[in-house]
């Protein structure tokens, strides 16, 4: 595979790839000049690769560069392929690759806003993650802007939505809005009913994770700030950073360690899966599905908090292993709850799997072919819906997937309905899966110390199939006990780019539903930890004085 | 199939009946293994500051007043309840007992603060200087954290140098109230 690659690259870029390196059996990297980006990004492409994010980082200390990485996903043999490349400081130009490949937009878009990078032929070089009163000039994540840099505000900016099609007007929703849960703001062009297109301006809750990791805290603090980039998949988060720096420094943890994982991985699959069958129904007005879904899952919570000590954020990995063990009685007890849950679950899917009303809203909504479905890299359950046979789990195999039987259901409706079916199919799976870890899991330590220092500046990708999709880490080890790039693209960051093309010609009344039916979470896209705000008198008060008060909040919090 | 599907519904809302549970006026105790507030146990603290350097939130802070007086400082304003410093304590003077409800006006109310009488050391005493070059500053050069009290209030704007002024407009902040 690698050999055969190779070849193809040396034959058509010939002393443009600068060198090819393979770090471990997975991964695969390859440094071309940047002139032959574009044409490499093609070549991995046609060799079956798929996109999965960019990762930029400031090497200017080093060697007065930026970095850019490409990966890409040979989900058939099991390969990551990372495309480098790198670009002076003083002149960051390098040709886009999104006119091939739709999905890398954003990646490209938010290097431009975070290291000043820029993109020749990008077909959309708008702001993605910055705030639009953000000074021009300033680039957050080189190393010279200070973490905590506040620059002043301003109130005569805004975004310039995207042209609206002829004949169409513009229906705003968000950035607060009831369907969303989370502030995001849809600007949506309907003509009638329809939706006609629309234009999305997110990362409204950015507070820079990222950032903060590579400047303040040390490794082992990461996986728990990791964990709080989602309040649903935060194991997935905290096992995928693990995952990358034990990659990296080359540390090998114990089995019982791995299966312990892989044990927090599925319960949090059945958590998110039941959550969003009951969002799913309550936006399309169907409470009584919301309710008896959170009935089950509340049982499950409180097996996670007798287990780990909390309902949510586990707090169970470390790079090196995790904190807790399963001692046998609650091993008993996660089989019982696991057991029950089946059960019930069951009578739900009974229940709801015939109901016209429900098939009336779900089937045949959302629909966006096999064929777009594998040119926007979509992944997960939204993926699988649509006939794409692709799950990290078996992909990619990592903690202790290799062991386990599992099947990953896969329908080939193309809508809402066969997102919901494939969820619930995949819950019955990892209770499969949780039966088996309990059955299979090998005695031994749950921890490894580390005894050398993790040597800098290597790279390492991983991913974690999260349950609305894989999570990709991208960790590039640093000197001061801490990591001096790590770049986290949650599930969301890919599916969401697609979504405005599943709202094409649909009904404005299922927006709603067709949004939640990527299981959309913001706050992993913008890498965040979110945060309430006070309910204050906003009426009264200019934009000024709330955004101070809701900083004081912040800073008392 | 509609009407099955909506007899199957009712059996399934029926069977469970009403789960919803009387708390407050009912306690709910978290499991023996929950992660609450956590304790201090001042008799067997050493300072030896293990879980200000571990701590993600940065809420546990240390200072040393003069050379025999350190103050440990646990802020649980800002606590996520980890457990990382009941974790890494060499003497399990920290335990995470399971009080959830830690809800209150005062954040000195969940605010723990530790002074513990400090031996010098015998040769020289220089781990203890307040200079910028001794032992525990230069800790914090090699991506160890050392807190002090000062870095604990959280300022607005971005300054290079510690500025008691910021520090006393913010913590003299009044909630405007209504």
């Amino acid at each position: 595979m690698r050999k055969e690659l190779e070849a193809q690259l040396a034959a058509q870029l010939r002393d443009e790839v600068v060198c090819v390196e393979k770090t471990d059996q997975r991964t695969i990297f390859i440094d071309v000049k940047r002139e032959a980006i574009r044409r490499a990004a093609r070549i991995v492409t046609e060799a079956g690769g798929r996109y999965m994010c960019g990762v930029g980082y400031d090497n200017i200390a080093r060697d007065g560069t930026l970095g850019m990485v490409h990966t890409f996903s040979m989900d058939r043999n099991d390969h990551f392929i990372c495309v480098r490349t790198k670009v002076p400081a003083i002149d960051p130009v390098m040709e886009s690759i999104t006119p091939d490949l739709p999905s890398a937009g954003w990646s490209e878009r938010e290097f431009m806003d975070m290291l000043g990078m820029q993109f020749t032929n990008h077909p959309k070089p708008k702001r993605l993650v910055l705030a639009d009163d953000w000074p021009a000039g300033i680039y957050p994540l080189r190393k010279e802007v200070p973490y905590d840099l506040v620059p002043p505000g301003a109130d005569d900016v805004a975004y310039q939505l995207d042209e609206a099609p002829p004949g169409t007007k513009i229906v705003p929703i968000g950035p607060f809005h009831p369907s969303l849960h989370e502030p995001e703001h849809f600007a949506v062009y309907v003509d009638g009913e329809t939706i006609k297109g629309c234009d999305y301006r997110g990362f409204m809750t950015h507070r820079g994770i990222e950032k903060l990791c590579q400047t303040q805290v040390s490794y082992n603090e990461v996986p728990f700030i990791a964990e709080r980039i989602c309040g649903i998949c935060g194991s997935v988060h905290a096992t995928a950073f693990s995952q990358a720096v034990e990659s990296a420094g080359g540390i090998k943890i114990p089995r019982r360690a791995e299966y312990i994982r892989t044990l927090m991985l599925e319960i949090e699959r059945i958590h998110s899966h039941l959550l969003w069958l009951g969002v799913a129904g309550h936006l399309i007005g169907f409470d009584t599905v919301f309710m008896q879904a959170w009935r089950v899952r509340e049982q499950l919570m409180w097996l996670c908090e007798r287990l780990t000590g909390n309902r949510k954020t586990y707090g169970m990995v470390l790079i090196g292993g995790v904190r807790r063990d399963i001692t046998p009685e609650i091993a008993d007890d996660i089989r019982a709850v696991v057991k029950k849950i089946e059960e019930e679950l069951r009578v739900i899917h009974r229940a709801i799997e015939k109901d016209s009303s429900i098939h009336k809203r779900t089937k045949g909504v959302g629909t966006i072919t096999k064929e777009e479905t594998i040119a926007w890299g979509l992944i997960g359950p939204v993926a699988r819906a649509r006939g794409v046979d692709i799950d990290a789990r078996r992909d990619h195999p990592y903690a202790a997937y290799n062991d386990m039987k599992f099947d990953v259901p896969v329908l080939t409706d193309c809508d809402v309905w066969s997102t919901l079916v494939v969820r619930v199919l995949e819950t019955y799976e990892a209770i499969r899966i949780i039966h088996q870890v309990l059955d299979k899991m090998p005695a031994g330590p749950i921890f490894v110390e580390l005894k050398d220092k993790i040597p800098a500046l290597r790279h390492a990708i991983t991913t974690v199939e999260a349950p609305r999709g894989e999570s990709t880490h991208y960790v590039i080890t640093g000197e001061d006990n801490r990591p001096d790039r790590w770049r986290v693209r949650a599930p969301t960051y890919t599916n969401l780019q697609a979504v405005p093309l599943m709202l094409l010609n649909e009904q404005f009344g299922d927006f709603p539903i067709i949004m939640g039916s990527i299981d959309p979470c913001f706050s992993c896209t913008d890498r965040v930890a979110v945060i309430d705000l006070q309910s204050g008198k906003a009426s009264s008060m200019t934009r000024r004085e709330l955004e101070f008060l809701s900083r004081e909040q912040l800073h008392r919090a | 199939m509609w009407l099955t599907s909506k007899i199957k519904q009712i059996l399934m809302v029926m069977k469970p009946g009403i789960v919803t549970l009387d708390y407050p006026r009912q306690p709910a105790p978290a499991p023996a293994t929950f992660r609450g507030q956590p304790v201090w146990d001042h008799h067997k603290c050493l300072g030896c500051g293990g879980c200000a350097n571990h701590c993600p939130a940065r809420c546990i802070l240390t200072r040393d007043v003069c050379q025999e007086l350190r103050v440990m400082l646990y802020d649980g304003s800002r606590c996520t309840y980890c457990g990382r410093c009941a974790d890494v304590c060499p003497e399990e003077a920290i335990t995470m007992s399971n009080n959830f409800q830690t809800a209150c006006d005062d954040k000195n109310d969940i605010t723990t603060r530790l002074e513990l009488f400090m031996l010098t050391c015998q040769r020289c005493g220089r781990c203890y200087e307040m200079e910028k070059t001794n032992v525990i500053d230069r800790m914090e050069l090699r991506g160890f954290r050392y807190d002090n009290l000062e870095s604990r209030a959280l300022i607005r704007q971005t300054t290079d140098t510690f500025s008691p002024e910021t520090l006393a407009a913010t913590e003299q902040y009044q909630r405007p109230s209504r």
